[in-house]
């Protein structure tokens, strides 16, 4: 087995696709970072001066025309204008300070893992394509006639480059924002590196079982464009599907992988209104638990049925 | 069954169904034995169940009913335990496009832990040294069946499965990888050579399986196929007369190129009866028949091909 997944690995690195996807995988967070660090960032010099000379023109303009600012009968007009309107030169040059916990909840922190398990979802899936669109598949199988350790040798490959990747990309991430912020002066709460970084580490595992998925599914359906037309549908459709028959959202794939990847999170949903007719929408925990049992399910489904398809369908 | 043969087939049955709810029977109840050494031809026309049967064999198909063995053991069961010494190409030559022809070889010789050396000595044999380095996907149609060659020798085997090897080569192509096979053949190693090509069959193999519509219509050594021919040339004066002569003795005669031709069991059967009536003989020789007149007297133009028998569900 050790030969096969040494063989499998260099086939995976040595495609071209599937650096380009990595190479992605690490060019994306990048511009991500850079991003979130630069509207983060504390006003300039230049900005602050900007800032105090709008202020400054519009006090002026106050001044000269108080009537337009609503400002009647002052003795004072500069005075009262500048009172009145207490204009301040954060206001003007506004940011939004960096915080890793914001950051990790509603931030870039969950763009990352989604656009990584996108890229490494790619990755499985071009992979295994690849070996069912060149034929190569049926090739490998005269030397290695044992379906099962293929199939495994491939999936292990695959699963394990995407989490480490991700999982090195991802501690990356955080850590860099935490210096950020460090180098800032902002005073992050105790435990909230922590919880990015172990965010970072489930983030890493659903990527990892993205990658299996698309890998799953592509040897289920022997074709990249079939595997990701019906991804794609499923996801485009699913939602959907699920307001039309009113599934509530605790069923949304989406919302569960988030859930396991944020160690919970909440949902809407319609609920009678206390004391009266109608409905009124409230907050509903989503548990890690759930968001594993969930995603869980749905990956160990397109896992069982994509062995099973390989194990006893012809290969062309 | 007997374990000196390499190959061993008993009942095979392959069915495919189609998008109709119909059943498609590809091989049908094939018995085939093929004794160690020597090339073994697998004839048939297109679509007679020649690459099916071999994809059954190598585990890439599965057999809907029968048996089958290499070297003894059934397969597909034990096919992990046979497999490194059987090396085959089914069909067309399949590597990855992207990869140059050596990392293809050294992917597949690392799958079953072969050295790198040994990717050089068959990349030697077959005379790809100074391209193995190129893109796979550059190469000529012949170079891509030569590799599909090396990557079967990878393994040392004991049995070569080729299927269709010079489908698509030029005549200079064809007479190498021909010559490949027959040295093959002569090295001890089984050779399965599955061909439509009549000839290629006659000149390179030693024994024959002639299959059609996925039934198995002859099989035996080459010199035995042609033998069961029982025609002979036979010139004399006066042709009427030898063949009203014959006719009597109740044995077919037709007229050919200024000759005769006599189907009997005996020669001397024909001598005795056109000695007894007078007529004597300038010319008496066996015809001595070729495989596409023997495959053609077997199918009696019957459909052997794409045209299956198809049973509906």
């Amino acid at each position: 087995m050790t030969r096969l997944l040494r063989v499998e690995a260099i086939r995976f690195l040595s495609r071209r696709a599937v650096l380009v996807l990595l190479a992605l995988a690490i060019v994306i967070p990048v511009v991500i970072g850079f991003a979130t660090v630069r509207n983060t960032a504390p006003p300039g010099a230049d900005e602050l001066a900007q800032a105090k000379e709008q202020i400054q023109q519009t006090l002026d303009d106050c001044a000269q025309h108080p009537r337009r600012y609503g400002i009647k009968d002052a003795a004072d007009p500069a005075a009262t204008c500048e009172k009145r309107m207490h204009l301040r030169v954060e206001d003007y040059a506004w940011y939004e300070p960096l915080s890793l916990g914001d950051e990790r909840k509603n931030g870039s922190g969950v763009a990352v893992v989604v656009l990584l398990g996108i890229l490494m979802l790619l990755a499985g899936a071009t992979f295994a394509g690849y070996d069912w669109a060149s034929g190569s598949m049926s090739n490998q199988l005269l030397f290695e006639t044992r379906r099962l350790r293929i199939w495994a040798a491939k999936a292990v490959v695959v699963t394990a480059a995407a989490a480490v990747v991700s999982a090195v990309v991802l501690a990356a991430y955080w850590l860099v924002l935490a210096r950020v912020a460090d180098h800032r002066d902002i005073t992050t709460p105790p435990g909230v590196l922590s919880s990015c970084l172990q965010s970072g580490w489930r983030g890493a595992a659903v990527i990892g079982g993205a990658a299996l998925g698309g890998y799953a599914l592509t040897m289920l359906f022997r074709s990249t464009v079939a595997s990701l037309g019906i991804l794609l549908a499923v996801v485009a459709a699913g939602g959907v599907v699920l307001a039309a028959v009113g599934i509530e959202s605790a069923w949304n794939p989406g919302l569960n992988l988030l859930a396991v990847v944020l160690d919970g999170t909440t949902y809407y949903k319609d609920v009678p209104c206390e004391g009266g007719g109608g409905t009124c929408s409230t907050q509903v925990p989503l548990s890690l638990l759930h968001g594993l049992v969930f995603t869980g399910t749905l990956l160990v489904l397109a896992v069982g049925g994509s062995l099973t398809s390989f194990r006893t369908r012809d290969v062309p | 069954m007997t374990t000196d043969l390499v190959i061993e087939t008993s009942g095979l049955r392959k069915e495919f169904r189609n998008r109709r709810g119909g059943t498609r029977v590809a091989v049908q109840d094939l018995d085939l034995a093929v004794p160690a050494g020597g090339v073994h031809g697998f004839l048939g026309p297109n679509g007679s169940g020649k690459t099916t049967t071999i994809r059954m064999l190598l585990g890439l198909a599965r057999a809907t009913s029968g048996s089958m063995r290499l070297f003894g053991a059934e397969v597909p069961r034990a096919l992990p335990e046979v497999i490194g010494r059987v090396g085959a190409v089914v069909e067309s030559p399949k590597f990855v496009p992207n990869f140059s022809g050596r990392r293809n070889l050294q992917l597949l010789a690392g799958t079953i832990g072969v050295p790198d050396a040994r990717v050089d000595a068959v990349l030697e044999t077959v005379s790809l040294e100074g391209r193995e380095g190129d893109r796979y996907k550059g190469y000529s149609l012949g170079m891509k069946q030569r590799l599909a060659i090396a990557a079967t020798l990878l393994k040392e085997p004991d049995l070569l499965i080729l299927d269709e090897p010079t489908n698509g080569l030029d005549p200079a192509g064809i007479r190498e990888i021909r010559e490949t096979i027959r040295g093959l053949g002569e090295s001890g190693v089984t050779v399965l050579l599955s061909s439509h090509i009549l000839a290629e069959v006659q000149q390179v193999c030693t024994s024959a399986t002639i299959i059609g519509n996925g039934r198995l219509l002859a099989s035996g050594t080459v010199d035995e196929l042609l033998g069961s021919s029982t025609t002979y040339r036979v010139v004399v004066p006066d042709r009427a007369a030898a063949t009203a002569v014959l006719n009597r003795a109740r044995l077919p005669v037709q007229a050919v190129d200024g000759a005769l031709h006599v189907e009997a069991d005996n020669p001397a059967l024909i001598t005795s009866e056109l000695g007894q009536s007078g007529i004597w003989l300038s010319e008496l020789a066996p015809v001595r028949a070729d495989l596409e007149s023997y495959f053609l007297e077997l199918t009696a133009g019957e459909s052997l091909g794409a045209h299956a028998e198809e049973v509906a569900s």
